[in-house]
């Protein structure tokens, strides 16, 4: 055989090797990998609604039990209307409910914001009056650690619960991240809707505040029908 | 006195050539070369040792598997060859990351795979396992995996603690210490307290290097 | 736009590949002695990276992405297990390829740019960028200009770097610190430097 045949053909089996050992630990592995990324999900929303206090964390089959026993999806129509899981159209936005005794309790919305280096993922909970931040988490971000990095810290995400997206006459007004500490710098009337800011991560805030706002927009038909009380579970 | 068993076992050749890979040819200070990527993982210990045995495991696996294969393999293909066998091995350890340590894999994300075009790896396969034969060339990649992967710790071991007062993610430094007025030093947390203290860990081993070589 | 320019001005200074994410070091280290051949390598880094990045981002949203070959019939297949061999490949070859075009159209820039192609493939700045657009789900234009501006902040990083090398030569170093140590810490304070644009937006 010669040199440039037998190069050829070591090449072509080496390939097929690689490309079936690949293959192989790919579809093997991707059960537990997608089983993962579910988790993390899970455990973010249950976070986001108040159900994972932190400093308890909890094993893996407590947070699928919980998930399943209180959290329901929803999906919301451009309406504002709450559709099952299994009729929802294209333009639907999904809604990750808490529900006590048949009623709804509080609800979270995914965030997907940009931020300084890349997206940043997570969700933001509000109580039942449609108005008030019940909880705020982020699970994927590739901010800077130590400055944006923060915003995944426990003190930044704590801030954010009892704030109010809308103002005593019930004008959205979106949550703001403020440059900073929030104190006397800020106007009396702006302080309920005004979170901390990251010193040394003033881009980042801004973002994420940008973010927060678009993601709050998108949803506020749902969220003006549960301001009204107009809503129930379907 | 040295037991003669010991004594035995520095005489042999496989460990000169480990001595050699953890100290005096450390990768990170004189093979320069592979320092690239993998500092971005310092920040915290716990990443920096598992990017450690990532790097171990691929070094050392490709090595055996290049030198198992030195004498079929085509020449004027051979870095072809190395490639892909480094691509795989870096692509499955990826995966298995991905699938049992969700939470670290994630922080982190780009590095693992920049280990494709860590000169270490490749220079391994190159330098030593094409002429040497599967046992020595594990040994040898396994060694140059760990001492490159003791510099990342040392590295993350400082970071870690100037930067955020913590090991392993454990808070060592005691609360009365900062109720004294200490505060953490951001700077370690960013990039260029690697470049530093990089630069000074060169400095201490020149130092002590030339100290050995002196007398 | 706005989201393009602070793209730019992110990778060139504050998010510089080579300051704050170590990529491309080896190069780094071993050109930046000399300051034309620093320049040189810089450009054709930039040069490599403004051609490659959008590459790959096409070949990852077309054939590799979770149901990128739904074009083809086959929306359940994940194929992004494969981005590393591929991204490498194309580099590879865009690389060679683009040695070809530019030894047949242009000598001049050839005999100044040629040697540095070859050393370009396994610069771990090209395939970290790659993996970045990635990571961070950039569309095509924001790919187009993160390519592009980060070989900017790499040449800038190693022209700045050579320089200040020169400048070096004359400064009386203590003799361990000598070469690489004193090389590393310069490039740390330097990092520092860069690292002041953060407070620019636009």
């Amino acid at each position: 055989m010669s040199e440039s045949a037998r190069s050829f053909f070591f090449a072509v089996a080496l390939c097929v090797v690689c490309s079936v050992l690949l293959t192989a630990a790919s579809t093997g592995l991707q059960r537990r990998q997608e089983h993962n990324m579910r988790l993390e999900k899970q455990r973010n929303v249950l976070k986001a609604v108040g159900l994972i206090v932190a400093g308890k964390p909890l094993v893996e089959s407590q947070i699928e039990k919980l998930y399943k026993e209180k959290i329901k999806t929803f999906w919301v129509t451009p309406e504002g209307e709450l559709v099952d899981a299994k009729k929802h159209a294209g333009t639907d936005l999904p809604l990750y409910v808490r529900l006590e005794d048949r009623t709804i309790h509080t609800y979270a919305v995914p965030v997907e914001s940009d931020g300084l280096w890349g997206k940043i993922y997570g969700y933001l909970a509000l109580e039942n009056d449609g108005a008030t931040v019940a909880g705020f988490t982020v699970f994927q971000h590739s901010e800077t650690p130590g400055l944006g990095g923060e915003i995944e810290k426990e003190w930044f995400q704590k801030e954010w619960i009892g704030k109010k997206i809308v103002d005593k006459d019930g004008n959205f007004i979106s949550i703001r991240i403020a440059r900073g500490e929030a104190g006397e710098a800020v106007p009396e009337r702006m302080r309920p809707h005004t979170v901390d800011g990251i010193s040394g991560a003033t881009l980042t805030g801004r973002y994420l505040t940008a973010g927060i706002r678009e993601t709050l927009e998108s949803y506020e038909p749902v969220s003006i029908r549960f301001r009204k009380n107009m809503i129930g579970v379907p | 006195m040295t037991p003669a068993p010991v004594q035995a076992l520095r005489k042999s050749r496989s460990y000169k050539a480990v001595a050699r890979a953890l100290w005096e040819a450390n990768p990170i200070s004189k093979q320069i070369l592979g320092i690239c990527s993998a500092l971005a993982v310092t920040v915290q210990l716990k990443t920096a040792l598992v990017m450690s045995i990532a790097l171990t495991f691929v070094v050392a696996f490709s090595s055996l598997i290049i030198s198992l294969m030195r004498r079929a393999m085509p020449r004027n293909i051979r870095i072809m060859v190395e490639v892909s066998v480094i691509a795989t091995l870096v692509i499955l350890a990826d995966e298995f990351l991905r699938a049992f340590m969700y939470d670290v894999s994630r922080q982190l994300s780009v590095f693992v795979g920049l280990i494709i075009t860590n000169c270490i790896v490749l220079g391994r396969a190159e330098g030593y396992a094409l002429s040497n034969p599967p046992c020595k060339s594990f040994v040898d990649g396994l060694a140059n995996g760990i001492g490159y992967g003791s510099v990342l710790m040392g590295v993350a071991f400082l970071r870690e603690l100037l930067g955020s007062g913590k090991l392993f993610g454990y808070p060592v430094i005691p609360a009365f210490f900062y109720e004294a007025g200490y505060l953490d030093n951001g700077l370690m947390r960013l990039a260029p307290g690697a470049f530093i203290i990089i630069g000074l860990f060169v400095w201490l081993e020149h130092t002590l290097l030339s100290r050995k070589k002196g007398r | 736009m706005e989201n393009l320019i602070s793209i730019a001005v992110n990778s060139i200074f504050v998010g510089n590949i080579l300051l704050a994410y170590f990529l491309g070091m080896c190069s780094f280290v071993a050109i930046s002695k000399n300051m034309k051949t620093a320049a040189g390598l810089g450009v054709a880094v930039i040069f490599v990276l403004t051609v490659t990045t959008p590459v790959n981002w096409l070949i990852y949203r077309f054939l590799l992405a979770p149901g990128a070959l739904a074009w083809a019939g086959f929306p359940e297949v994940n194929l992004s297990y494969l981005k590393l061999v591929l991204f490498i490949a194309t580099i590879a070859a865009m690389v060679q390829a683009l040695e070809m075009v530019i030894d047949r159209y242009s000598p001049a820039l050839y005999v100044s740019l040629g040697v540095f192609l070859p050393l370009i493939t396994v610069n771990c700045a090209i395939l970290g960028v790659s993996l970045f657009m990635v990571e961070r789900a950039y569309t095509f234009p924001e790919t187009a200009v993160f390519g592009a501006s980060s070989g900017m902040g790499w040449a800038l990083a190693i022209i700045a770097m050579s320089a200040i090398q020169k400048k070096l030569r004359y400064a009386d170093v203590p003799e361990g610190l000598q070469g690489f140590a004193i090389n590393m810490i310069t490039t740390g304070l330097m990092a520092i430097g860069f690292m002041l644009f953060a407070g620019i937006s636009m």
